[in-house]
């Protein structure tokens, strides 16, 4: 009998095995898998892994925000000494952590005189899309140091395999 | 067999046809099953039960129905499974990092994925249901998903212009153009310049046989004390790469150059009188030194220096390094050159100078005596003059190991498509690759960059030189021949393409002589075509004003406090600047700006002042610009703005600098007409009296 039992249990077998797909376990490095990466201003070994939206907001950076908010830049020199107050580093996480993504959207688009801060900081909202604000804002979360977390919120049950 | 078991059937026989209908039953099950527990299923099911616990759940519900979903475009060729398991591709509120995979919404791009499907841009198998198979190589599907680190690749299948949102392909596609690639290979949509390498003619009648010999060997001269090269290839010689000659090949092919002489084209005669009033002159040489700083010649051309132990390249890469230009070349070729370049190289990018002799003699002893280096040569065999038999077999070595390509030589028939063509190696299979002994996964990423960043490890008889690619460039090429896929396979495709625009400017007359003579384009740009070296000069006639136009140009200046580079000073005669500045003024000109329509005597001084307090207290620009000494690094300097612009340009400017110059770092502000007129009247007022030529090197855009 047990004879038989092996040749029912041998197709059964196979029936379910078939329904696994293969899966390499090959672990991805992830800066090698990301769209772009960002060495970080503080530890220059260290890579910032970038989505899309955040390598289009680096992109944004260093073309209209890198000549203030940041300690050198393509052209040389940085015109942070020149500005007082001296607007916030781009990676300052202990200050910009703590901005909400709708006044950070705020201060890029209107500027900082209409959110009562220096008026150094001209309005962008004119010049940049919608778009592209929210990528400098995804941006400066990706290389903020110390790291930024998302506010706390229910997170969902669902968790995949 | 007895009567009464007639009919019956053998207990063993029904014993076997018990069990084969038990088989075949669950053979027939293996189908329903399998499907049944189909991995798309099961990430379907997981959707609709992730769905449930997001708050807008009957929104991310809207479109499922329990089945195989797919995009199917008949235009594009497109059926694309992907969204089976990948359901909440296009709903914006599943964008985040939390949503678990496959479920999270694909970022915002220029394209909608319902209107182009997956596999167009991410590659893989569209029809397949299965996680491996979609994703990956089998037997039967040799596309596997592109990595994301090379997605840019698709973008260019179809935009063969430059995009601002790929950046990592347009530096592949520049890199591609920057080591000659198309010089041995066919690459998609870059044309063959019509210079590559230095025209060899008369290569004998410039260097030294020992420096051919020792050029050839390592084609970089800038090395550190230990014989390292410091920096790396693509810096300090972005042209030649490194071939790999044996030593009597660099012996035969020494002896061929060197054997092409012909008298020099141009005069190298210095007059005798300043020679010999400044050869015996100590300061000679210093002189010397401060000519060729003022005439900026590192715009283009990079010295080494010395900086805390580190050799560093400073300048330009427009033309070669300089750093031991005295030990290369003969003295007489260099004032000749000097002189003419285009006689030597039709095609050459240097400006025709106007040199007096006393700048060309000190300037050339500066070059002979300084940037050179005695013990360049010190590891050159003896070699003697050529003889027949070496310079025949170096002139068969020249076209064996394509030379060609890249040099002209008067009287040999120059090489195409020496190398492989590569213009559809992106839209090659695995199995059409040749992988040879090289120990790197098969796939066509790890071959290109296998190929590309040590060729020997592939194909050991290998004619293609060694490039030194750090990884960052490695995956921008990577990503640029990823990009080329040849010819469309689907008509539909072949619509698509948004062709590399192709602006030319090339103005007659005689302002187009002084354009030629000068070569504003290599670093000027004009609607698109030129350098990016310095300002845009598209509109640049309706920004300056004419008198200020013939002094810069006559003694150029920046104010761009940290700028270094500087435009050369060119002693232009005062006819000369003044056809420049008439062409610009006629010809560069924005419809946007009315030059008629604004009277600089309406600017009142009540108006200035009040502008002064918009400009000092309101919008506090002096956080971007300078007046004097003091102000911001952003802007150019504006202390000389009410001699350099025009009040109609300022007008334009203030109520959109994006429409004048588009990407310009000032942003458009809202500001009312009485505030315009007002920044305007303030700003005309700004003026410098000793010096009407010193405004910055006019732009935005930097």
């Amino acid at each position: 009998m047990r004879r038989y039992a092996l040749l029912l249990a041998l197709p059964l077998l196979t029936a379910l095995t078939a329904c696994r797909a293969k899966h390499s376990a090959r672990k991805p490095d992830p800066p090698r898998n990301a769209y772009d990466t960002e060495a970080d201003w503080n530890n220059a070994d260290h890579l910032i892994p970038l989505d899309y939206q955040q390598s289009q907001g680096k992109r944004l950076f260093y073309m209209y925000c890198v000549w203030c908010h940041a300690d050198s830049t393509p052209a040389g020199p940085s015109n942070r000494p020149n500005l007082n107050p001296a607007p916030h580093l781009i990676d300052d996480g202990t200050v910009l952590n703590s901005m909400s993504d709708t006044y950070l959207d705020n201060i890029i688009t209107l500027g900082g005189s209409a959110m009562g801060k220096s008026a150094s900081m001209p309005p962008y909202g004119r010049s940049l899309t919608q778009d592209e604000v929210r990528a400098i804002i995804a941006y400066m979360r990706a290389v903020a140091q110390p790291a930024y977390h998302k506010p706390a919120r229910p997170l969902p049950h669902y968790k995949a395999r | 067999m007895p009567a009464e078991q007639m009919g019956q059937i053998p207990k063993r026989l029904r014993v076997i046809y018990a069990v084969s209908t038990v088989i075949f039953v669950a053979v027939l099950a293996i189908s329903p099953i399998r499907d049944h527990f189909a991995g798309w299923k099961r990430y379907e099911k997981g959707y609709a039960k992730f769905a449930s616990t997001r708050a807008n759940s009957r929104q991310l519900m809207a479109d499922y129905h329990g089945g195989i979903d797919q995009i199917w475009l008949p235009k594009l060729n497109v059926t694309d499974r992907c969204t089976t398991c990948h359901q909440g591709i296009s709903e914006a509120s599943l964008l985040d990092d939390s949503v678990p995979q496959p479920f999270r919404a694909h970022p915002e791009i220029p394209h909608h994925v319902r209107a182009w499907g997956c596999v167009v841009c991410h590659r893989g198998q569209g029809l397949a249901t299965e996680v491996s198979e979609a994703h990956d190589t089998t037997l039967a599907w040799e596309k596997p998903l592109l990595p994301i680190r090379y997605i840019q690749a698709s973008c260019g299948t179809c935009h063969q212009d430059s995009l601002p949102e790929t950046p990592q392909l347009n530096r592949g596609r520049e890199l591609l153009v920057k080591f000659n690639c198309e010089g041995c290979h066919r690459v998609q949509d870059i044309d063959r310049p019509a210079m590559l390498g230095p025209d060899l003619s008369n290569i004998g009648a410039e260097v030294s046989r020992a420096w051919v010999y020792k050029w050839l060997k390592e084609p970089r001269t800038v090395l550190d004390s230990s014989g390292n090269v410091v920096v790396d290839g693509y810096d300090t010689n972005p042209r030649m790469p490194q071939f790999r000659f044996k030593k009597g090949e660099v012996r035969d092919l020494s002896a061929y150059l060197s054997s092409l002489k012909s008298p020099l084209v141009e005069s190298s005669q210095i007059d005798p009188s300043v020679a010999a009033a400044w050869r015996s002159r100590s300061d000679l040489l210093s002189y010397g030194e401060l000519r060729f700083r003022q005439m900026f010649c590192t715009d283009c051309h990079a010295l080494a220096v010395v900086r805390l132990g580190e050799t560093q390249l400073i300048g330009g890469d427009i033309g070669p390094e300089l750093t031991k230009v005295g030990s290369k070349v003969n003295p007489d070729w260099l004032v000749s050159w000097l002189r003419n370049p285009q006689a030597y190289l039709p095609h050459s990018q240097m400006p025709r100078y106007e040199w007096s002799d006393k700048d060309l003699y000190a300037v050339t002893q500066y070059m002979l005596n300084k940037l050179s280096d005695p013990e360049l040569l010190s590891d050159v065999p003896k070699l003697g003059p050529a003889t027949p038999a070496e310079i025949q077999h170096g002139r068969r070595l020249f076209n064996a190991k394509g030379c060609a390509s890249c040099h002209v030589i008067r009287g040999i028939a120059p090489q195409k498509d020496f190398g492989p063509d590569l213009s559809n190696l992106g839209g090659k299979t695995v199995s059409e690759l040749f992988f040879g002994n090289a120990k790197v996964s098969h796939t066509l990423v790890a071959y290109i960059q296998a190929k590309t960043s040590d060729p020997l490890s592939v194909n050991p008889a290998a004619r293609m030189p060694q490039y030194h690619l750090d990884s960052a460039d490695l995956d921008a090429i990577t990503t640029a021949l990823l990009s080329m896929t040849g010819t469309p396979t689907y008509p539909g495709f072949a619509l698509l393409t948004v062709p590399a625009s192709q602006p030319k400017f090339d103005p007659a007359g005689d302002f187009g002589k002084l354009y030629n003579r000068f070569k504003c384009f290599v670093c000027h740009s004009f609607n698109g075509y030129g350098g990016t070296l310095a300002p845009d000069l598209s509109f640049e006639g309706s920004r300056s004003q004419h008198p200020w136009l013939v002094a810069f140009l006559k003694n150029p200046q920046t104010l761009r406090p940290t700028l270094t580079v500087r435009m050369p000073q060119f002693n232009f005669t005062d006819q000369e600047a003044n056809t420049i500045a008439d062409y610009v003024e006629m010809v560069l000109q924005n419809p946007l700006v009315n030059k008629a329509g604004v009277n600089p005597k309406d600017f009142t001084p009540q108006m200035a002042s009040l502008g002064k307090q918009l400009y000092f207290v309101k919008y506090e620009c002096q956080s971007c610009h300078t007046i004097g000494a003091t102000g911001g690094y952003v802007g150019p300097s504006l202390t000389n703005v009410g001699n350099w612009m025009d009040a109609a340009w300022i007008e334009a400017w203030l109520k959109n600098p994006q429409a004048l110059i588009p990407g310009t770092i000032e942003p458009r502000r809202d500001f009312s007409e009485p505030e315009i007129k007002a920044l305007t009247a303030y700003l005309l007022t700004l003026k410098q009296k000793s010096q009407a030529g010193s405004g910055t090197a006019p732009g935005g855009s930097q």
